[in-house]
């Protein structure tokens, strides 16, 4: 599985829904899939399966709201 | 009534002390006085209601909320907080329901609502001075606020709590925890929510200031935080699940905020870990534990956590009962059960409210007469043991989510309303005591869609005009049939071993 697999992989899992996986321009928040409760669980499995500590005062709704938005910010934080 | 007299007080001493904030604005006792006087007097001459007609207040945490409250019950009618995350169709519905007779809106939107008169608080003048004469006032057994909460037929039914219900429980909270007079207190439940008003009025009668979350900080850490270090809060209230959303950030400690000496939480289980995690991180502070449905004002038994406690390793309780309020444990047939022994609480006394509005029938089954005192039936599972309440769960499909309370045959409802739906159930997700998400088990009509996650997302779009985002299932799988028990009904113990299988 290459990296962008990986972290698809990672917020299907915390959505519980494959969409993520076949619409990466998708807004996750926009669509319902992820609540504030569920942002922090994604946050700690960046961290754990992916080994990206990604600090909560960076992650903003507006610049990770999208799957592809998500690959991109977490290419800079790598 | 003395929570009113008292802000009069308040606005007449120290008339430039902020009341309440939100991060972009602010009003000061004077103020909020002041406008909630006027836009009373507004509201009688030109409405001409009925007294204790119910007003729905709709918006989110803008100041002119506090104000509308208020201009309510000087004017002698009850108000109806509703926030903007509750969609459109469940406001049409509660105005409805209700017999509201005017709709304050303190948003820009437009709420599409016929057959009821609307007022936009922006586009209010307000400059002709009127004092309101206290006599028109809400008194003591009129109702104060209505509250609507989850209904398990589909409907919400509204709480109503009384002027004397709401003085009880500012009176025992101002003078059972450590509030002392001009304190800034933590507001981060939406007003629709009774978990407000554990701050909210409290606040308001010790002359303190209420410090206001919005959904759009709430929602970007990064804000949240540089909101919270500049924010001087003294008294914390929330709910477990957001001082947990808070723990990814290891700067959220007493260093950030180091004046919090008081944690109140209320609306849902408080994990032992939890408790733990913030003595470590804020190890100055008192932390309380407190209990109470909606039905019974907010909360009725408190209990500090201490480091003792702590090292019992054990469930925590959520404490001792309100001075005047008596607690029971009893068994199926309404048998007072010895202590220790598990059963449904019942509440006794004056912080249990009126009933559900125009809903004798439902009232009837939950409410009644013990000791000559108004009463509770909660079904809440829990036992006494040395003076202390222990919760244990529910009796009934009710749950608590985030703090949020929900029946889970209301969701049900909703989705068999959908057209991609034959038959759901909902499954709460809860690896440990606590729920973390719900899941939506589906038997789906036919339907032309290539993948199961357009289904879903053509479902939860009919769920939205519906219900609220906390209420919408995180997960949703697909069956083919939802399995019986032998009399007949959804079996949910089979379902949940088949969606986790």
């Amino acid at each position: 599985m290459d990296f962008k697999e990986k972290v698809l992989q990672v917020i299907a899992e915390v959505c519980e829904d494959d969409v993520v996986k076949e619409e990466h321009d998708l807004d996750i928040f926009e669509a319902g899939l992820l609540d504030s409760f569920a942002t922090v669980e994604l946050i700690v499995q960046f961290e754990e399966q992916l080994g990206i500590n990604v600090p909560i005062t960076e992650f903003d709704r507006d610049t990770w709201n999208t799957p592809n938005a998500i690959i991109d910010r977490l290419n800079e934080l790598k | 009534m003395k929570l009113l007299t008292t802000i009069a007080q308040h606005a007449a001493v120290s008339p430039e002390q902020t009341a309440f904030r939100n991060g972009e604005d602010a009003i000061s006792y004077r103020m909020l006085w002041d406008r909630s006087d006027r836009l009373a007097a507004l509201i009688r001459n030109s409405c001409q209601l009925e007294r204790q007609t119910p007003i729905v207040v709709y918006g989110h945490m803008g100041t002119d909320m506090p104000v509308s409250f208020l201009a309510c019950v000087k004017a002698g009618y009850s108000y109806i907080p509703i926030d903007t995350s509750i969609p459109m169709e469940r406001v049409r519905l509660i105005v409805e329901k209700s017999g509201a007779g005017l709709v304050i809106n303190t948003t820009d939107s437009d709420l599409g609502l016929d057959n009821i008169a609307v007022l936009y608080t922006a586009a209010l003048q307000l400059e002709q001075v009127e004092v309101i004469d206290r006599d028109l006032w809400v008194k003591e057994n009129e109702v104060f606020y209505i509250i609507y909460t989850s209904g398990s037929t589909g409907n919400p039914k509204g709480v109503q709590v009384t002027a004397a219900n709401l003085q009880s429980f500012t009176d025992w909270m101002t003078s059972d925890f450590p509030l002392e007079k001009g304190k800034v207190f933590l507001n981060q439940a939406p007003f629709s929510f009774d978990l407000s008003v554990m701050d909210f009025y409290p606040a308001l009668q010790s002359g303190g200031t209420i410090h206001a979350l919005t959904k759009d900080v709430i929602n970007k850490p990064k804000q949240l935080f540089e909101n919270l270090s500049g924010s001087a809060l003294e008294i914390w209230t929330s709910t477990p699940s957001f001082v947990q959303m808070c723990f990814p950030n290891p700067d959220f400690n007493a260093e950030m905020l180091p004046e919090l000496d008081t944690f109140l939480f209320c609306g849902e289980v408080l994990p032992l870990a939890v408790a733990k995690e913030l003595k470590a991180r804020f190890p100055e502070a008192r932390i309380f534990n407190t209990y109470g449905p909606t039905e019974a004002t907010v909360a009725v038994t408190s209990i500090e956590i201490t480091e003792e406690l702590l090292a019992k390793e054990e469930a925590l309780p959520v404490g001792r009962p309100k001075p005047d309020m008596r607690i029971l444990v009893v068994d199926e047939t309404g048998n007072p059960l010895p202590d220790g022994e598990k059963g449904e609480l019942i509440l006794v006394g004056p912080s249990v409210t009126k009933g559900y509005l125009g809903e004798p029938l439902l009232t009837g089954k939950a409410y009644g007469i013990v000791y000559d005192m108004q009463a509770y039936q909660t079904g809440d599972a829990g036992l006494i043991k040395d003076g202390l309440v222990y919760c244990q769960g529910r009796l009934d499909y009710q749950i608590k989510l985030h703090g949020y309370r929900m029946e889970l045959e209301e969701i049900e409802f909703h989705l068999q309303q959908s057209d991609y739906i034959k038959s759901a159930i909902i499954i709460p997700y809860a690896p440990e005591e606590e729920i973390e998400y719900l899941i939506a088990a589906v038997v789906p009509e036919a339907n032309d869609f290539e993948k199961e996650y357009q289904l879903t997302a053509a479902i939860r779009k009919d769920l939205a005009l519906r219900l609220p985002a906390y209420m919408i299932p995180r997960k949703f799988t697909y069956h083919f049939t939802i399995p019986m028990t032998m009399n007949g009904k959804a079996d949910r113990k089979k379902m949940k071993e088949e969606v986790f299988a």
